[in-house]
């Protein structure tokens, strides 16, 4: 079976940015599943397991720190690895803060596809 | 600080990393600029130690060329996509901007973006505030960066 990726940002020029990042950076997934925000992702959570959540943090409804904490609440998909894409990432206490909910890692915008790679692929 | 050339770095970071188009800084403006005419400004808000906001505006054709080049499809009108991608962009102006800032320590949140589009419309800083607006020019023409904070007593 191939692989999946959940992304997760209320822009939907932002997630087509990053599915395209992912497949410059030779990053292939079967399955590419999209969420606008957190609460929207933990639905789609409920049925489906990626092998990979890249996220964004400010986000409407649930952000992704929110989500975080959620997603390490229920033992089901606690163990998925999640990368945040954020802004914010040259925030240190916003990596530091995402890292301690449970975050892999964190990419900042703007990234070229070889800083995709970087952090994602050795998580996969 | 002089945020000028902060903000021409993080535009062509953005704009050359993001969009891949090549983005040439004009000369500071003078004057405030705060009508509109066929155009589209994304704005996005700082809160907390300073306060103030980022504006992108860009005549409409702009926006639709810079969407165009962002998502790699044909924008004919403007739509939710140009919307959403103009949105984007002040976004990470904003994020990119954010450490500058903040330099001495003090927190400083983001708003969400919100994006205003009309055939004439004006946009008014109700505080006084320090601005700065620097002009940009692409393949598809002119647009400025408007960065502005409520003075500090």
């Amino acid at each position: 079976m191939g692989r999946s990726v959940l992304i997760i940002d209320d822009s939907s020029t932002m997630r087509k940015i990053v599915n395209r990042s992912l497949r410059q950076a030779g990053l292939e997934f079967e399955t590419v599943l999209e969420a606008g925000d957190g609460q929207a992702a933990l639905d789609i959570l409920a049925n489906q397991k990626p092998d990979i959540i890249l996220s964004d943090i400010n986000m409407p409804t649930m952000d992704g720190l929110e989500f975080l904490k959620r997603k390490a609440a229920d033992p089901s998909i606690k163990n998925i690895p999640v990368v945040m894409i954020t802004t914010e990432g040259g925030s240190a206490d916003m990596v530091e803060q995402s890292r301690s909910l449970g975050a892999s890692g964190c990419v900042k915008k703007p990234f070229t596809p070889d800083q995709v790679n970087e952090i994602i692929g050795p998580l996969l | 600080m002089d945020f000028t050339e902060k903000i021409i770095a993080v535009t062509k970071e953005i704009f050359e990393t993001m969009i891949m188009v090549d983005v040439t800084p004009g000369i500071p403006l003078e004057e405030h600029v705060s009508k509109f005419r066929c155009s589209m400004s994304a704005m996005v808000g700082f809160a907390g130690y300073k306060q103030g906001n980022l504006a992108l505006h860009t005549p409409a054709k702009v926006a639709m060329g810079l969407t165009q080049d962002f998502l790699g499809m044909d924008i004919n009108e403007i739509n939710a996509d140009v919307e959403d991608a103009m949105g984007e962009l002040a976004n990470m102006l904003a994020g990119s901007l954010k450490p500058f800032i903040s330099t001495d320590g003090g927190k400083v949140e983001l708003s969400l973006p919100s994006v205003v589009y009309g055939e004439e419309y004006t946009l008014t800083v109700v505080n006084k505030a320090d601005w700065v607006i620097v002009p940009f020019t692409v393949s598809h023409g002119d647009f400025l960066i408007c960065l502005e904070f409520k003075k500090q007593h």
